[in-house]
């Protein structure tokens, strides 16, 4: 039978060897992390915005790298995903980017500010992140017969900004409403005019005026405007 | 009770009381948030709610780990502690330094990194206290008239965590470096050295409630002990797969993930076996409940759930989900809170004097919080596993999840009502208590239980 002093030996030697195992690899991390994250791409904007990150506690309710509270968006693709764009409408106004939905706070960043966090948060975009976050393996199971305008065939600032509040052939949020057939409803004219000034044509509407540019309304109108029930039959 | 000092531990386990109470205030906060009624957004915001939440689990752990040493190291080292003194003021040091951490979060002051939110400047404060309070300990081992397995495993497991809290400090630009380091303390305090002074009360419980050999419990003590390390060191790893590491963290924290049960199994099957085999029938059963209890919740919550989602291809779908808060609520209940609330079940009677253990309110404190954790478990689940599919497999938008899966929330606040419930009989039933008065029992009468010690004519019982 195991004595004492033999289950104390084990104890000893196991943790010492663990131990010492893991100092190890972790002396290897060191050396290959800067490779894998880019660090030459930490600029003083970056470390400011990781500042910024830290100390007003993002990870409170995001979550970055998969760390965090689960209670508001994963940040780590956000740039690709969103755009600069959109996360400097977001921060500079939560509110008004998801009216009526989960709330975040106002931080009143000021433009350099939300230049660091954004510069922040395309560095980490840029990541090796071992295969995450993972690309949603059941996207084509789930997406309803019939869908209109696949994904590539969109304007790039509809697939970042416009699918936050609204859905396309069943996909975006649900903030807004869904922008199938909106061709059908609405014409060029009262688009364009919608897209620069929401709140001027229908006072009250939870659309926020969105940072655009006049070529990108050009191409979203265009975009919308063939959004039509006979395109696609 | 044997010695007049060990009577300090008591102002730990009442703080204790007050800050569980405080964190479940909090808990419900964010239930009603995430259910959709985030009424106080206003004033505490999510992310305060959180961080005071865990922050106030860290503490009233650490103070209940730092009572149960001043209770345990006494008994087992045969002497009175080197200052009691020491311990009162370092006590109230540790409050003082947590409640203005809690404060500064209302007012976004703290350093916004995952558990260790407490900003710096109150970071060093912490380690200060730590280590007078290591060090009261520290002295009372030495002067002691006796080393056992039980308290030096213990007096490890807390120096180490002191220690353990500085990696935590390194600064680092790099947001890959800094959780890497975060995990050094967090991972390989909940996982390493918590669980040796996990182990130590535990061991220390069984010696007293069971009256198995000594000698054959501290044995077992090593053996689990060298588990948890074997296991828990390297299964850092399973923290460092999707955050800029390299790949072969994978396979290493992979691999010592699936060991990490192991540890938690041997710790149920220890005290399992541990209170069959005792032949003493100790009238604390309440105190054993817990002490089994404990091992089991410990091995369901922080061994099993713990290793279904560390799997790699697992993991790669569930990290950053709710299924993380799962685990952690069963894990955080089963191992720790169950242990201090185990080790002041059976100190209470005697350093009070009063022998309320087999009081129906002591029975209904146990299974209606034990219930309601395991009802809240399965709330997190079916919320997290739903989130998973919507989010991470279907590709549907964060916030429209969000909404899908409200309704579990309110799940979760029934159960957790049971569960504030039955913690709430645990309280009441501290206060019937009273404050401590009971006899220190004279040399001689060292393990005998406080009915012995009645028949013995040592201990007035106050039935």
């Amino acid at each position: 039978m195991l004595s004492k002093k033999a289950a104390r030996a084990f104890f000893l030697v196991g943790t010492a060897v663990c131990s010492l195992a893991m100092v190890g690899l972790t002396i290897d991390s060191f050396r290959r992390i800067p490779a894998q994250t880019h660090a030459d791409r930490i600029t003083p904007a970056v470390a400011r915005g990781k500042d910024l990150w830290d100390h007003n506690n993002c990870m409170g309710c995001h979550t970055l790298l998969g760390e965090g509270a689960y209670y508001a968006p994963e940040l780590t693709r956000v740039y690709r995903r969103r755009g600069p764009e959109f996360i400097r409408a977001m921060l500079r106004d939560p509110a008004a980017m998801y009216p009526g939905q989960r709330q975040m706070q106002n931080y009143h960043f000021n433009p350099a500010q939300i230049d660091d966090l954004v510069a922040f948060l395309q560095w980490i975009d840029g990541m090796d992140l071992n295969g995450f976050p993972p690309e949603p393996t059941l996207n084509q199971v789930a997406l309803p017969s019939g869908a209109i305008a696949p994904t590539e065939d969109r304007p790039q600032v509809f697939n970042q900004l416009c699918v936050a509040c609204h859905t396309l052939g069943g996909r975006g949020g649900s903030v807004g409403p869904a922008l199938d057939h909106v061709g059908d409803r609405l014409n060029a004219d009262y688009l364009t005019r919608w897209l620069h000034d929401p709140q001027a044509i229908k006072p009250g509407t939870l659309m926020p005026r969105l940072p655009l540019t006049e070529p990108q309304i050009r191409e979203l109108v265009a975009f919308l405007s063939q959004l039509r029930t006979e395109v696609r039959p | 009770m044997k010695y007049e000092s060990q009577r300090v531990a008591w102002w730990f386990f009442a703080t204790c009381m007050l800050l569980l109470s405080l964190q479940i205030v909090y808990g419900f906060i964010m239930g009603f948030a995430h259910a959709g009624y985030d009424n106080l957004h206003a004033i505490i915001p999510f992310h305060a709610a959180r961080a005071t939440h865990t922050n106030l689990l860290v503490m009233w752990l650490l103070c209940g780990f730092m009572g149960a040493a001043y209770y345990i190291i006494p008994e087992e080292s045969e002497s009175e502690l080197y200052s009691p003194k020491l311990a009162l003021v370092q006590l109230g040091a540790l409050v003082v330094t947590g409640v203005t951490a809690i404060i500064g979060f209302h007012f976004n002051w703290w350093e916004g990194r995952k558990f260790l939110e407490i900003p710096r400047p109150l970071d060093f404060l912490v380690v200060i206290d730590v280590l007078a309070f290591i060090f009261n300990i520290g002295m009372t081992v030495k002067n002691g008239r006796r080393f056992t397995t039980t308290s030096l495993v213990l007096f490890f497991g807390l120096f180490a965590a002191a220690l353990l809290y500085l990696p935590g400090m390194i600064p680092t630009i790099n947001q890959t470096n800094d959780s890497y380091w975060r995990w050094w303390v967090v991972h390989l305090w909940v996982e390493g050295v918590w669980e040796l002074i996990m182990g130590g009360i535990l061991s220390f419980l069984l010696i007293k409630l069971t009256g198995v050999d000594r000698e054959v419990i501290e044995k077992w003590l090593y053996v689990i002990v060298g588990l948890t390390f074997l296991s828990g060191i390297l299964g850092t790893g399973h923290h460092y797969y999707f955050i800029g590491t390299p790949n072969y963290w994978k396979w290493i924290g992979g691999v010592f993930s699936a060991l990490e049960p192991l540890a938690f199994l041997g710790m149920a099957i220890y005290a399992v076996t541990m209170a069959r085999k005792g032949g003493r029938n100790h009238p604390n059963r309440n105190a054993l409940l817990w002490t089994v209890g404990c091992s089991i919740m410990s091995f369901v919550g922080a061994g099993f759930l713990g290793f279904a989602h560390t799997i790699p291809q697992v993991n790669l779908y569930t990290h950053g989900t709710l299924i993380t808060a799962m685990h952690g609520h069963l894990a955080f209940w089963g191992a720790y809170a169950m242990i201090v609330l185990a080790i002041i079940t059976y100190a209470l009677p005697n350093l009070t004097g009063r022998r309320r253990h087999d009081a129906p309110s002591a029975q209904i404190a146990f299974w209606t919080s034990n219930i309601g954790m395991l009802a809240m478990t399965a709330a997190f689940a079916v919320a997290g596993i739903t989130q998973v599919y919507l989010e991470r497999r279907v590709g549907m938008d964060f916030i429209v999840v969000q909404r899908e899966i409200q309704v579990h929330f309110v799940g979760l606040i029934l159960a957790a009502s049971l569960f504030t419930f039955g913690i709430g009989a645990f309280i009441w039933n501290f206060i019937k208590y009273g404050r401590p008065v009971g006899e220190v029992l004279p040399a001689g009468a060292s393990d005998e239980t406080p009915e012995e010690a009645i028949t013995a004519g040592h201990l007035e019982g106050i039935a």
